[in-house]
């Protein structure tokens, strides 16, 4: 018997183009037997109750008892069981309601009719952005498996943006997955496996990823937290306007032996608030703070304002500041008169920071050490 | 954009209290515009990322040939459908999520980024991130100065994509090129194997990338920029680039005398 498992491998086939939010998979099941596709009959609980314990009986045993969790590798780290008597089912299920899957405490339990199957398949629908299109994956050797497959026998996976291309038995099932891949602004949806049953297809497990960009359309989804920190390991905080600049600014201090100790992204446009935020989030694991500022459509004077603000409560977090754009000139000003210096390029700042990793003093600043 | 001479003919705005700005007059629909003044033939999108399908749909239908979007949080069916569009229709579309276009030498400027850094002068520049073009059209200006510089946008899905851009810079007669590109996706190098395919001599190509040391798993900003296979990760990219015969620029201040 081969259980369901979502699989996440791809790399450059499956790329999930944008940030995307995970969707758990009753939800994605119901949404795919709204729009008419077979799945197990199925209870979800959140709490073992009478109701659980009738649900349970109606759908006769065996059963499939599965975590709700957004996590890969459910199964191998005991998400999934199996029950053949309602004591099992009951055990299994509060087991599992308890159980945290790799940090992560399950939503609930999907309990489902085990559907005996003789094959299994894959699908799944992605956009590809080398093709700037919707990618269709497709494998009559689905399953656990499927990892080797695609390495070993690359044959038996088909990679198209034709439905066309795909086996005609599996049209239909595709065209619908591609309305709901619209519909509800999918950047992922996978079928792992499809179970085939009597040639009848059935879908046992779902992935959705829904793109964060569409949630304003898409209310039936909960909201994910914005992407523009990350904690990494070090301690030199790192702050700047745009991806592809505190990315290259990591890059950079990494080269030249520190270790930065997140990334912070403000965007363009950054307000004061938002710069004061930015560094009262990092100074909380940081002492030395970098800030790479070059603003097209931010304001620089607008940041000089809130790291002048910043440093007035919090004198003993080091700053280095790189400002050039908008109003750099004013804002500079604005910071030497308030007794901070700052560069114009990012070699300067560099310089800067090697000279107080190599025990000078800056100019204007006292230096505090831990 | 206006001071630097860009000529803005009108602008577009769903808001009907504003009918003028900076001397421009605002029109609620540019096919309305467009019906009584003539041709318009490209268009600067600043609107919220919802509603930016329907202003290019209307930009569209009024007969525009290129689009540059600079919005970000497009969502991506959206673009999608914009470059199925364009790609139809064989227009251009610079974005979403971009800076825009700057092209020093004619004086025009379709974006945000502050042209005191980029100087006329000889190289071209094709970056996915904003603030990084600016870093180097800052290097640059200091030497040898830039031609046609073009932001193409940090999200996965883009209306032109690295390829394409060299053949917009080959078609305005630049042999120098910048190119900046980011962990995540194949797009520099399949650019370059195109540029090289085209005419573009290796050595004139100068290449630069962020997120060599973005962790495994993290995805950092930008939604293209996510750690995904071996092809996608910066050192797999500086490899494939010095293999081709380009220069692959390691700290930025080192373009400066890598150009002399």
């Amino acid at each position: 018997m081969v259980f369901p498992k979502t699989i996440d491998f791809w790399g450059n086939f499956v790329f999930e183009g944008g940030d995307s939010m995970k969707v758990q998979e009753y939800v994605a099941k119901r949404i795919l037997s709204k729009h008419g596709l077979r799945v197990p009959k199925s209870i979800f609980v959140t709490s073992y109750s009478e109701e659980t314990e009738e649900g349970l009986l109606r759908l006769g045993f065996p059963l499939v008892l599965k975590s709700q969790v957004l996590v890969g590798g459910r199964m191998k780290a005991g998400g999934v069981l199996f029950a053949h008597t309602l004591e099992e089912a009951r055990e299994g299920v509060e087991h599992l309601l308890a159980k945290s899957i790799k940090g992560e405490i399950p939503e609930g339990v999907l309990v489902e009719e085990l559907i005996e199957h003789d094959e299994e398949w894959y699908i799944s629908l992605s956009v590809d952005r080398t093709l700037r299109d919707i990618l269709f994956i497709f494998s009559k050797s689905g399953g656990v498996d499927i990892e080797e497959v695609s390495t070993r026998e690359p044959e038996k996976v088909i990679k198209t943006t034709e439905i066309t291309d795909l086996p005609k038995i599996v049209q239909p099932i595709a065209k619908t997955l591609l309305e709901v891949f619209l519909e509800y602004d999918l950047t992922l949806l996978e079928i792992n496996p499809i179970g085939v049953s009597n040639g009848v297809l059935y879908v046992l497990d779902a992935v959705f990823h829904v793109d964060d960009n569409a949630l304003f359309r898409q209310s039936w989804v909960k909201k994910s937290s914005e992407e523009h920190f990350v904690r990494l390991d070090g301690d030199v905080g790192v702050i700047g306007c745009g991806a592809g600049i505190v990315m290259a600014t990591i890059d950079v201090l990494k080269e030249l032996g520190f270790e930065p100790a997140n990334f912070y992204d403000i965007g363009g446009g950054a307000s004061r608030e938002e710069l004061l935020k930015a560094l009262n989030t990092v100074c909380s694991f940081s002492n030395v703070v970098v800030l790479n500022i070059f603003g097209g459509i931010t304001d620089t004077l607008e940041v000089a304002k809130g790291i002048v603000e910043f440093s007035k409560s919090n004198p003993q977090i080091r700053l280095f500041v790189r400002l050039s754009g908008t109003h750099e000139d004013e804002a500079r000003e604005y910071l030497l008169e308030n007794g901070i210096s700052c560069t114009s390029d990012m070699k300067h700042l560099v310089e800067e920071l090697l000279n107080w990793r190599s025990g000078k003093v800056g100019e204007n600043r006292v230096l505090q050490t831990r | 954009m206006l001071e630097y001479g860009t000529n803005i003919v009108c602008g577009v705005s769903k808001n009907v209290s504003v009918r003028e700005v900076h001397g421009v007059p605002v029109y609620n629909s540019l096919r309305n515009f467009v019906e009584q003044h003539g041709e318009v033939s490209t268009a600067i999108f600043f609107v919220p990322s919802q509603h930016i399908f329907e202003a290019f749909e209307d930009a569209l239908l009024a007969g525009v040939e290129k689009f540059v979007i600079i919005t970000e949080h497009v969502p991506i069916h959206d673009t999608l459908e914009m470059v199925r569009a364009v790609r139809r229709e064989r227009k251009v579309l610079i974005g979403p999520n971009c800076p825009g276009v700057i092209y020093p030498q004619e004086r025009l400027k379709i974006g945000i980024m502050p042209e005191k850094y980029f100087k006329p002068g000889e190289f071209a520049i094709i970056s996915r991130s904003g603030t990084l073009m600016y870093e180097m059209a800052k290097i640059l200006s200091e030497g040898p100065g830039l031609g046609l510089c073009l932001g193409l946008g940090g999200d996965p899905i883009v209306g032109t994509n690295v390829a394409e851009a060299f053949e917009i810079v080959k078609e305005h007669g630049f042999e120098k090129v910048l190119i900046i590109g980011e962990i995540g996706g194949e797009d520099e190098v399949r650019g370059v194997e195109h540029a090289l395919k085209i005419g573009f001599r290796p050595e004139n190509i100068y290449a630069f990338f962020a997120g060599r040391h973005a962790p495994e798993g993290k995805r950092m900003g930008h939604a293209g920029a996510i750690v995904e296979g071996e092809k996608g990760k910066v050192w797999y990219k500086e490899r494939a680039m010095i293999q081709m015969g380009v220069k692959v620029v390691r700290l930025p201040w080192e373009l400066e005398r890598m150009v002399i």
